[in-house]
């Protein structure tokens, strides 16, 4: 499925933290905003061919409204290598506080997109007091498309919440057939406290971190 | 803030926030209206700008919240806040508001009071905020005038910095209101309508002004600022990268101030007088820096007549050259029918074709000349020509409705005019393309304008205009060909803004009071407000619509002055009377409209327009 003949390309990946009031952007605003720093920083992207000439940049899991992260991912693809301690370098100068380049280091060109490579997604909820019970539903119905869905809570969700004090930690998989979003997921929770902040902590390929 | 839809309109934090948290005197300019709608806004972008250059002041933005927004706050006890501090509207020194067009009156009010400021100068408390306007409407700001401590009529980039100077300085001192208006009321430029008593119509004809100063050494006549250094000062001008979806959002580079063709209906072309282009070399320059630091891949090249500008091929044959292949879009907002040749199509080709949009407004050659438009049939024609050589394929020709003297000939003049488009773009266009051709009319309703020459006239009656687009659709024999055509239910409101006196301030109380906000958005309209506010003041808004006058008529108006002498717009008058054109001085003789007499100023042209 190469193209011989087909520019060499240089494949980016870059992490990218979204954080307090930011984290009210939605996905299309955060893919809008990240593309104008890359233009703004300058970098040598490559342009797609035909009809409607766009930046090649392409986008991690969308984050939900509302939820923050640490460790949000794009892969950009350069026309010329630029060192990548220089390509972050330059996006950390046009990016803002809260939506900043933490990390970019190149990828093979045939490594699987961000979007599917890290179907286990860690939230962490900080909530307004010490949280003592978490009781999970053990299915969810949700509307899409206004159809309405029925989700089994222990498809996605891989182990128990992780409680300490006023936080607690859960962990997500996504399937191709849909996800459980984790603002949904705590709606529908029995709570003695009240979340006031949830962010993703982590997105990895497998379900059980390297040790 | 969880709640509110869309909540990036909201939360600050975009690409280019100016943040001036140690300075001591705070300024909010407001768009009355939500984000989406004002963010690109110039007004706003070049006078927050303009104030944060100034020691020691810091500039704000404000936007309306969206209409549900607004109830939630009210609902929580919360006021209208700014974007950059998210401070409360009553916590600033000095509030500004722009009056972008006739609809945005009751908005207006809905800022003022969600800020937790009385709506009235009068009731203000010595510690409320200073509310000023300014802005196209500002030229008839009888219908605001009791909403605004002071009002800034023209061109803002250097009256609004010293009137708040003068402001910053009193208040230091410990000055009452009413001291900071009469400061203000001397400054050139600035109107305190506190400080003029109303006459009455019968007076106001028989003395030749409707306003009377309450106390000595005020001025009767308020004569419009003009930015002196426009045209040197640079094209660049910072602005802030929104992370909500907004209109306009794309890097706008003002080429040139003012439009001298001298459109007799068009209000724009008579207050941004004289004509002042920026040269090639600022704005390329500007162009480059400001893609580079905003990451836009859009810049509008915008103007009254982008199209007119002496060196309009240099700068685009520049631009193309420097951006060829980078996917960024070089747009022009206005083409000029009888300055689009096959070059200038060629030259704002780029690779994306959208729609192309010519004014030709009228139907006829008779009606053009009455309206001063200056474009025949074979300008539209050479234009079409051009456009779909060049690869355009869709075409909106923009027309309107109730000009002075229109006949039903005219009306049918238009049906005529965009079926011969039609033919001419299928003339161009490969025959397996064919079916790709859209020609479309777009119809709006004449709404006589302050400072025009048809200042006097009276709008036709809304059946008389449902008539006329009837009359206008049924002459549309081609399928192919569509007409638009925007029920004008605010059509009075725009008018009773445009041409009423000071009495109508009442009226848009009354209609606010009554719900009336957002009055652009037709879903949000409130025609039953406005009728049973006027019907309970006694006012006649068909009239105040309707009515003609002779050009002896003194207007409600006339105290304020764009420039362009009453004597030479009466001129104007009689000339569209008798379908007599007048030339563009930029490219002609002097009109004599008076301006640069008044303004002791003059064209700038970076070139010469007729090369």
């Amino acid at each position: 499925m190469t193209d011989p003949n087909a520019p060499r390309v240089f494949r980016l990946r870059c992490t990218f933290i979204e954080r307090d009031r930011l984290a009210m952007l939605s996905h299309l605003e955060v893919a809008h905003a990240l593309e104008r720093t890359v233009r703004r920083a300058g970098l040598p992207f490559a342009v797609s061919q035909g009809f409607s000439p766009h930046m090649k940049i392409a986008f991690g899991a969308a984050l939900p409204v509302g939820v923050g992260s640490t460790c949000e991912i794009f892969d950009l693809q350069l026309r010329d290598y630029v060192a990548a301690d220089k390509a972050l370098a330059a996006l950390q100068q046009a990016s803002v506080p809260d939506l900043m380049v933490q990390d970019a280091r190149y990828i093979e060109n045939s490594a699987p997109a961000a979007s599917v490579a890290f179907p286990f997604s860690t939230y962490e909820v900080v909530f307004d007091g010490p949280v003592g019970r978490i009781v999970v539903p053990e299915a969810i119905t949700v509307v899409r498309k206004k159809k309405e869905k029925t989700l089994v809570v222990s498809e996605f969700l891989t182990e128990p919440f992780v409680v300490e004090g006023d936080r607690a930690t859960f962990t997500l998989k996504a399937k191709p057939t849909g996800s459980l979003r984790p603002d949904v997921l705590l709606r529908h929770c029995e709570l003695d406290a009240s979340p006031i902040t949830v962010t993703r902590i982590a997105q990895r390929a497998n379900q059980f971190p390297p040790r | 803030m969880a709640r509110a839809e869309r909540p990036s309109r909201y939360i600050n934090r975009e690409w280019g926030c100016v943040y001036k948290p140690d300075a001591d005197f705070r300024f909010c300019m407001i768009y009355p209206d939500t984000y989406e709608l004002g963010q690109a806004n110039q007004a706003l972008r070049i006078l927050v700008n303009a104030v944060n250059a100034r020691p020691g002041m810091a500039a704000e933005r404000g936007f309306l919240p969206a209409p549900e927004m607004c109830d939630e706050l009210r609902a929580a006890g919360l006021p209208m806040f700014s974007i950059e501090s998210c401070a409360p509207l009553a916590a600033f020194d000095v509030i500004g508001i722009t009056l972008p067009h006739e609809l945005a009156a009751t908005n207006v009010l809905e800022a003022i009071d969600l800020g937790g400021i009385p709506v009235r100068a009068l009731d203000r408390a010595e510690d409320d905020p200073i509310v000023v306007g300014g802005g196209p409407c500002a030229y008839n700001p009888e219908p605001y005038a009791p909403f605004f401590d002071a009002i800034s009529i023209g061109e803002g980039e250097e009256a609004l910095p010293e009137g708040l100077e003068v402001i910053c300085g009193l208040r230091q001192r410990g000055a009452s209101r009413r001291d900071i208006w009469r400061a203000l009321a001397k400054l050139d430029g600035w109107y305190v309508p506190a400080l003029y008593r109303w006459r009455s119509r019968e007076e106001a004809q028989d003395v030749g002004s409707w306003i009377e100063p309450l106390e000595e050494g005020l001025p009767t006549t308020i004569v419009k600022r003009l930015h002196g250094g426009f045209a040197e000062s640079s094209a660049w001008e910072p602005c802030i990268v929104p992370f909500a979806e907004a209109v306009h959002d794309r890097l706008n580079v003002e080429v040139l101030r003012g439009c001298a063709r001298g459109c007799r209906f068009c209000q724009a072309g008579m207050m941004y007088r004289p004509v002042r282009e920026r040269s090639a070399d600022n704005i390329v320059n500007a162009v480059v820096v400001g893609l580079a630091e905003t990451g836009y891949d859009e810049v509008s090249l915008t103007s009254l007549s982008t199209t007119d500008h002496s060196q309009i091929a240099e700068i685009l044959e520049r631009l193309n050259k420097r951006y060829e292949g980078t996917g960024v879009r070089i747009s022009i907002p206005s083409q000029r029918l009888d300055s689009f040749g096959a070059r200038m199509a060629d030259l704002v080709a780029g690779q994306k074709k959208g729609g192309l949009t010519f004014a030709p407004e009228a139907g006829t050659q008779r009606l053009r000349d009455v309206i001063n438009k200056n474009v025949t049939e074979d300008d539209l024609f050479g234009a079409v020509d051009a456009a779909f050589a060049a690869g355009w394929r869709r075409c909106k020709l923009y027309f309107m409705i109730g000009l002075p003297t229109e006949t039903d000939e005219d009306v049918k003049g238009i049906a005529r005019l965009v079926q011969q488009v039609y033919d001419h773009a299928k003339a161009i266009v490969p025959k397996e393309q064919k079916g790709s051709i859209q020609v479309s009319a777009s119809v709006a309703l004449f709404v006589p304008k302050a400072h025009t020459p048809f200042q006097w006239c009276g709008q036709i009656p809304p059946e008389e205009a449902l008539r006329r687009v009837n009359l206008l659709r049924h002459s549309v024999k081609y399928r192919a060909v569509s007409v638009s055509w925007h029920d004008p239910k605010t059509s009075f409101v725009e008018a009773v803004m445009s041409r009423s006196g000071r009495e109508a301030a009442d009226l848009v109380e009354g209609a606010w009071r009554r719900g009336a906000r957002f009055d652009a958005w037709s879903e949000c309209f409130r025609e039953d407000a406005w009728r049973d506010a006027a019907a309970e003041l006694g006012i006649d808004v068909d009239a105040v619509a309707q009515t003609s006058y002779p050009t002896d008529y003194v207007m409600p108006w006339e105290h304020i002055s764009c420039g362009a002498a009453r004597r030479w717009l009466a001129h104007e008058y009689d000339l569209a009377m008798g379908e007599q054109t007048t030339p563009d001085c930029t490219f002609d003789r002097c009109s004599g409209c008076g301006v640069c007499f008044q303004l002791k100023a003059d064209n700038q042209l970076a070139g010469d327009r007729n090369d």
